[in-house]
């Protein structure tokens, strides 16, 4: 562990670690002061390209740049010199030159390493007066990602994140000096299940993801941490949104988990959680046809066709709910309607061969270990042949379904639903439209739940780890979570506090009053939808 | 003193086959070479304080001694793509000598245990590549090449390869890219080739006098080589001698000559009616000197740095009074514009940001403050890239600048040249 000096304080540090290693701290709060840079990225290679982290060296004549060189015993570092800090306004000055400065219309804007480094470490009188030179705008570089060749800085993160991390190599840089481009070869285009990850690595606005430019201002959003519910894997994510809904989903570093990553799959999933394609009423349907309800109503009416089933009522729950959940509705079904018939629907089990080496893996679940333990807990053994057979032999009355959140990802939906919806009474609850579901006879009860987004609770991922996340905002304020429609089932008096159906971040009550404050004022802006 | 080790036969035109080589006693050295024990080679090219005639100066022996000492494959590499604007001396050796690279490479692969090696020649160089092939044909024909050397056991294999036409690729690092098939991009150092060079094993990247050059200290020692030129730096140069003068060439002397002699002996002097300016002395990534300052100097590594400049590749490019500087910055801007490989952001954007300014000067459109901007942005290009391309399109920016200031002050106020009657190059943006 050799010990260094930097900015004249001493500090020890791993073995073979470089010097912006050193600066940059555990968790990136850069704890001796922040060093400029574009090119380093902590999970890639060193490319030392774009010369912005200069630091000096006692004893070395020129300054260095701190992201190649090794923190060797008794170095002693300096970035805070007039000599340091001018080779950094230079440096940005380099980098903006030939930048168009589009910021009004670059979907980066707000969120842009050339504007915070300008800001933080800028020259602030720019001297270029000659032309720019002009490259490809709008390449459409894949399904994903489109590529602004003059807001590019030539990092080439995004470069290295193909060829190091999803080892595809689609991209490259073509042509030489300041006429340099991204580029894709022809006929391969940047389309892998990893391929958002280069707009998230990208320091400007060169790439942007189809899905999410030109929708929002990023200033017009809130973001909040939760956990992805998109497979057994439980990438740690942050999601962008404001009242108009969801826009984006983001990672966040977890070493243990996701590292920097997370697959394209993962960020599309926040569409499904929109209004637009969620139940917001529940429905009934009986021999006088379809009904809408309040989902409590519904839950409550609902409780007298499993009170009446009793031992004979069957729950189905798929891995998509939080621990505490399964374990409120599980303990309640036991306790209080005495039945033991819980099954568990696997859509797609765990297989090690469609692990992709890097995320994704082949249980769609975000929880299905949480799951399996709730239910070894209460010593559950059910077969899923035993369902069907119940069912078949009519000895099933009722049966209750925690229904997917992420519809897609069970491709024996239909099947299942065409399956359990043969038991006389079938209660299914769930987050998103369906339409078979809609187009059910006979006694069923809908009941719209909340989304993973919508709720505290644990996810267990694929390693057996627990990872806890608090709720991110409401956006169907009817719906019910889990436990809630568990409690109402059986029969339990619960009171449901009343939700406010605005898409603000639940911790952030205080913006909410100064927004009310600001819309009283007519200086704000009309437009926008804060 | 007769003066040429390298360059004595030259003249003769059978000297670039095998027999007319060996007539003047061609491979007689590599006999002795592989005779000898690989560290006593290097012990004398140490001693004989040989030092890489590709531009940087750095000493040969030291750089072979680098090498880890370990059983993994290394390579030697000749460094031929001479892009250095002004310098014409390999493509002589080349065409001239062929056997005698062949044979320094076979002496240097010996003596750092290489069995492989490349001659990266310029892809241009479309006649020296031939008569390179062609004699390489003659050396694995006689055995001097490949398995088993002249029955000594050694082998050292050797291929030639074509750049695609790239200075970047002149750089030891950019060429090993290049070499290894990937864009001609240096690669960040460390690790120095030495240690992790073409791919991935230890390799030494050597000019083609400075393995031609192998060949006279071998065959008479560090001693004898050492009694030309200066303590710093010994031995004989090839200088290419180019630009305004009566005899332009290339001219072997011993290092530390007189630049004055080498202009107006060697050279023949200035054309008739003419006035020596100014003079480049090692390539056009070389400061340049005021005729003052040439007046003075002598071409040797120490003395040439001492002024401010350094020797480089030995181009020595003569500049008289009907040249005018800002036309002659702006040819170089343009050069290393082009060539920048766009890697490192302060080459990148910088060279093409003092070749737009450079020119907006010879447009007419110069302002006042673009003097001053020309020093400023060169100044932070200067030592902040992975490689020397950066510094060596800012240093001519820097001398010209500062040294003729009144030229570039005459073009921006009065729209044209200070030198009448000059019409600047027309460049291809």
């Amino acid at each position: 562990m050799p010990k260094c000096t930097i900015n004249g304080k001493e500090v020890e540090v791993k073995e073979g670690a470089t010097i912006i290693e050193a600066m940059y701290g555990k968790s990136g709060n850069w704890p001796q002061g922040k060093v400029a840079h574009y090119c380093w990225h902590p999970a890639l290679s060193i490319a030392g390209a774009c010369r912005l982290c200069m630091v000096k060296i006692e004893g070395n004549p020129k300054l260095q740049i701190a992201c190649n060189t090794t923190v060797t015993e008794g170095m002693k570092i300096n970035n805070t010199s007039p000599e340091v800090e001018d080779a950094a306004k230079w440096g940005l000055d380099f980098h903006l030159i030939n930048h168009p400065l589009d910021c009004p219309i670059c979907d980066q804007a707000g969120e842009c390493g050339l504007q915070d480094q300008y800001m933080e470490f800028g020259k602030y009188n720019p001297e270029m007066a000659e032309r720019k030179v002009k490259k490809h705008k709008v390449v459409d570089l894949g399904p994903t990602v489109v590529l602004d060749s003059e807001r590019c800085i030539l990092c080439s993160r995004c470069v290295r994140f193909t060829e190091e991390v999803s080892k595809t190599n689609e991209l490259g840089i073509f042509n030489r000096g300041d006429r340099s481009e991204i580029g894709t070869f022809d006929g391969k285009p940047l389309d892998n299940k990893y391929s958002l990850n280069t707009v998230d690595i990208c320091p400007v606005g060169a790439l942007t993801s189809k899905d999410f430019r030109f929708r929002q201002r990023v200033w017009y959003l809130k973001d909040s941490d939760t956990v992805c519910n998109g497979c057994s894997t439980g990438c740690n994510i942050k999601t962008y949104f404001n009242k108009e809904g969801l826009f984006r989903v983001k990672p966040v570093y977890n070493q243990e988990v996701n590292g920097y990553w997370m697959c394209d799959e993962g960020r599309d999933i926040y569409k499904f959680v929109n209004r637009e394609n969620r139940w917001q009423k529940a429905m009934k349907h009986s021999s006088s046809g379809w009904e809408e309800m309040a989902p409590g109503a519904a839950a409550k009416e609902a409780a007298f066709a499993i009170k009446s089933a009793g031992a004979n009522a069957a729950l189905v729950l798929t891995g998509q709910y939080t621990v505490e959940e399964y374990e409120s509705i599980v303990s309640s079904f036991v306790k209080d309607v005495k039945s033991k018939n819980i099954f568990h629907w696997m859509n797609m089990p765990e297989k090690a061969e469609e692990f992709d080496g890097l995320l994704l893996r082949g249980d769609k679940n975000p929880n299905t270990k949480g799951l399996l333990g709730v239910l070894k807990k209460h010593g559950i053994t059910t077969k899923w042949s035993d369902l069907t057979a119940g069912i078949a032999s009519g000895n099933f009355k009722t049966v209750v379904v925690a229904g997917p959140e992420i519809q897609v990802q069970f491709p024996d939906l239909k099947e299942k639903i065409k399956e359990l919806s043969k038991a006389p009474n079938l209660i299914w609850m769930q987050a998103g439209m369906n339409s078979d579901l809609e187009n059910l006879s006979g006694n069923v009860w809908l009941i719209p739940m909340k989304s993973y987004i919508e709720k505290d609770g644990t996810f267990v991922n694929h390693a057996g780890l627990a990872q806890t996340f608090r709720k991110v905002t409401t956006v169907v304020s009817e719906a019910l979570t889990l436990t809630e429609a568990g409690s109402l089932l059986t029969g339990q008096m619960i009171s449901i506090k009343p939700e406010i159906n605005v898409m603000v971040e639940a911790d952030r009550l205080a913006d909410r009053v100064t927004l009310e404050n600001r819309k009283k004022n007519e200086f704000v802006f009309r437009r926008g939808t804060l | 003193m007769e003066s040429k080790l390298l360059s004595e036969f030259y003249h003769l035109d059978d000297f670039r086959t095998l027999a007319g080589y060996q007539k003047q006693g061609g491979y007689q050295v590599m006999k002795k070479a592989l005779a000898m024990q690989p560290q006593a080679i290097i012990d004398e090219v140490k001693a004989s304080g040989l030092r890489g005639r590709g531009g940087a100066g750095f000493p040969t022996g030291m750089k072979w001694g680098f090498l880890p000492k370990n059983n993994e494959p290394r390579y030697l590499l000749c460094n031929a793509d001479e892009g250095e604007p002004g310098t014409f001396k390999d493509r002589l050796m080349m065409e001239r000598a062929p056997h005698q690279l062949i044979e320094g490479m076979v002496i240097s692969g010996h003596a750092i245990s290489s069995q492989k090696g490349y001659i990266y020649v310029r892809g241009e160089y479309h006649y020296p590549i031939s008569v390179l092939e062609k004699a390489l044909k003659e050396a694995y024909d006689a055995g001097l090449l490949g398995k088993n050397i002249l029955g000594t056991g050694i082998t050292f294999d050797l291929d030639i390869y074509a750049g695609a036409g790239a200075y970047i690729c002149g750089e030891e690092t950019g060429m090993i890219s290049s070499l290894e098939g990937f864009k001609g991009q240096p690669k960040l150092k460390p690790p120095f080739p030495a240690v992790k060079g073409y791919l991935h094993k230890p390799t030494i990247v050597n000019n083609v006098e400075t393995l031609a050059a192998v060949v006279p200290i071998i065959k008479d020692g560090a001693a004898a080589y050492r009694k030309y030129g200066t303590e710093k730096s010994p031995g004989t140069k090839l200088f290419s001698l180019s630009g305004n003068i009566v005899r332009p060439g290339n001219y072997e002397v011993p290092l530390a000559y007189p630049l004055k002699d080498l202009i107006f002996k060697e050279g023949g002097g200035m054309k008739p009616g003419r006035k020596l300016k100014a003079v480049i002395p090692g390539g056009s990534s070389a400061p340049v000197l005021t005729a003052e300052e040439a007046e003075k100097t002598t071409m040797d590594y120490e003395n040439l740095t001492a002024v401010g400049s350094m020797l480089g590749s030995g181009a020595v490019i003569v500049i008289d009074d009907s040249q005018c500087m800002v036309d002659m910055l702006g040819v170089l801007t343009h050069f290393y514009h082009h060539e920048s490989c766009g890697q490192c952001t302060p080459c990148r954007e910088g060279t093409g940001w003092l070749n737009k300014v450079v020119h907006s000067i010879l447009d007419g459109r110069g302002r006042l403050q673009d003097i001053e901007l020309l020093l400023k942005v060169a100044d932070n290009m200067k030592g902040r890239t992975i490689c020397a391309l950066s510094d060596a399109a800012a240093l001519p920016v820097i001398s010209f600048v500062s040294k003729f200031r009144d030229e570039f002050e005459y073009f921006v106020r009065e729209g044209h040249s200070k030198v009448k009657g000059v019409r600047h190059a027309e460049m291809h943006h």
